[in-house]
């Protein structure tokens, strides 16, 4: 209810006032326009893969973040001659990855270069390495120029990113699981960590609700590392 | 127009699906006026269709993701583009295990173990086995790689971690360095990654709430 009403009052404030919350500059979504665009260049597909995230359990609404993302990366690749791919593993991923890449062509008004065949299913379950080993292939056949792989991964990135390094991709990196979250920061040009996974609406479009989001995520913040510190000194004061 | 019009119904099913799950999912047996209404509503019982509905929709996807796979590849061999070669071992492998599968179940191959088992023992997991000895040289190779693109604090802090914890990890019988990787985990690593979980999970409830409050991009265009 909290999170309800926080949300509520800086959606109202944001309509108000475009300027009312800055957000410190993320390195990846100062980065991301640049790939993208240095992959339209070379004409090259952006590869966008959501690992094993879906929707029906635990991971449905970082399903939906890494989606809000693509679709905002997936806009700027549908401009280019050759249009982005998406991959998953998990099959409740595929009507959503249809979904994100025919909005994202749609409107750019690009809705004939829409191809179904871009968004690949491999059956490979959670931490496989057999998904990695076909994400690798695709890098390479597609000839792929940018990597976002952003979703659910455990250490088998460590081979998709290697293989990115060695063909010269660029690669935007960042899981909710601890072990993926590690590799992507070690091995990512430029790694996402945590909850900026969420925060892609917010820096990659104007919407006052996509800032909103990310207002309500800061206070809420606040509030924990208020309630943490309180409840510590509390526990060692009343320790004496 | 067209759009807008089915967009609506569309929303309204979705957000009302999800509030009345909510509902029904926290609704327990002691709490009053919320438990006598959920009773009465038999909430718990539409939640529990619900959520089957889930699952069974769920269990279409696989099919759908068949035949994504199948479309995908049938496509490229189709029109010879490249790695038409991986596709055609592709969509072999995938025909044999699913006309296997077919003829198992049939009781048509009554093989033991089945022939199904044989092929994921001896090649899925031979593979997953391979690949897991490659990840290591991975790993490596990502940490030096650090040591030579990103010479931050951050970027040696993260080193400096590895380091200990996988110095502390060798059996060498030096207490200090045992001491030192249990101490290292178990606090900075034990924190880190206790607010990288923190930070998901208060992200995970906002992106919840716009979604149940209809600001989700799928509820909009």
């Amino acid at each position: 209810m909290l999170t309800l009403v926080l949300f509520m009052v800086s959606a109202v404030v944001q309509r108000r006032r475009r300027d009312a919350f800055p957000v410190r500059a993320i390195p990846a979504y100062d980065a991301l326009p640049l790939m993208v665009g240095a992959a339209i260049e070379a004409d090259r597909p952006t590869h966008l893969s959501l690992g094993s995230a879906g929707l029906g359990d635990s991971s449905t609404l970082l399903a939906l973040a890494s989606a809000e993302l693509f679709y905002h990366v997936g806009q700027r690749a549908a401009i280019g001659a050759t249009g982005p791919i998406m991959t998953m593993s998990d099959p409740t991923a595929i009507p959503l990855g249809y979904d994100t890449l025919r909005r994202a062509y749609g409107v750019r008004g690009r809705l004939n270069r829409y191809r179904a065949s871009d968004i690949r299913w491999y059956p490979a379950g959670v931490r496989s390495l057999t998904f990695a080993a076909a994400l690798t292939v695709t890098m390479g056949v597609d000839e792929v120029g940018a990597n976002v792989l952003v979703g659910s991964f455990g250490p088998e990135l460590a081979l998709v990113a290697d293989a990115a390094y060695r063909r010269d991709q660029t690669l935007i990196a960042a899981s909710d699981q601890l072990e993926g979250q590690a590799i992507a920061y070690a091995l990512a040009d430029q790694p996402l960590i945590g909850e900026e996974i969420f925060a892609a609406g917010a820096y990659l479009s104007t919407e006052a609700g996509q800032r909103a989001g990310l207002v309500t995520q800061d206070v809420l913040r606040w509030l924990l590392i208020v309630t943490l510190l309180g409840t510590a000194l509390l526990t060692a004061l009343g320790g004496r | 127009m067209y759009g807008r019009l089915t967009r609506i119904p569309a929303t309204v099913i979705a957000i009302g699906a999800g509030l009345f799950t909510l509902f029904g999912l926290l609704a327990g047996d002691n709490l009053g006026l919320f438990s006598t209404l959920a009773e009465i509503g038999r909430i718990r019982e539409s939640t529990d269709y619900l959520l089957q509905l889930v699952v069974i929709s769920v269990a279409v996807t696989v099919v759908i993701g068949i035949l994504n796979l199948l479309w995908v590849h049938l496509t490229r061999i189709r029109y010879r583009r490249a790695g038409w070669g991986y596709s055609i071992v592709l969509v072999f492998s995938t025909l044999t295990v699913l006309i296997l599968t077919i003829l198992e179940r049939a009781s048509v191959l009554n093989q033991n173990p089945p022939l199904t088992t044989i092929l994921l023992e001896q090649v899925q997991v031979s593979i997953e086995s391979a690949l897991a000895g490659l990840l290591l040289f991975a790993l490596v190779y990502g940490a030096a790689r650090v040591l030579r693109h990103r010479v931050s604090a951050w970027g040696l802090l993260f080193v400096l971690s590895l380091v200990i914890v996988l110095a502390g990890a060798l059996p060498l019988g030096i207490t200090l360095l045992a001491d030192l990787r249990d101490l290292w985990l178990s606090v900075p690593v034990s924190a880190g990654a206790r607010g990288i979980l923190m930070g998901i999970a208060l992200a995970t409830v906002v992106a919840g709430v716009r979604v149940l409050v209809g600001q989700d991009r799928s509820y909009r265009e």
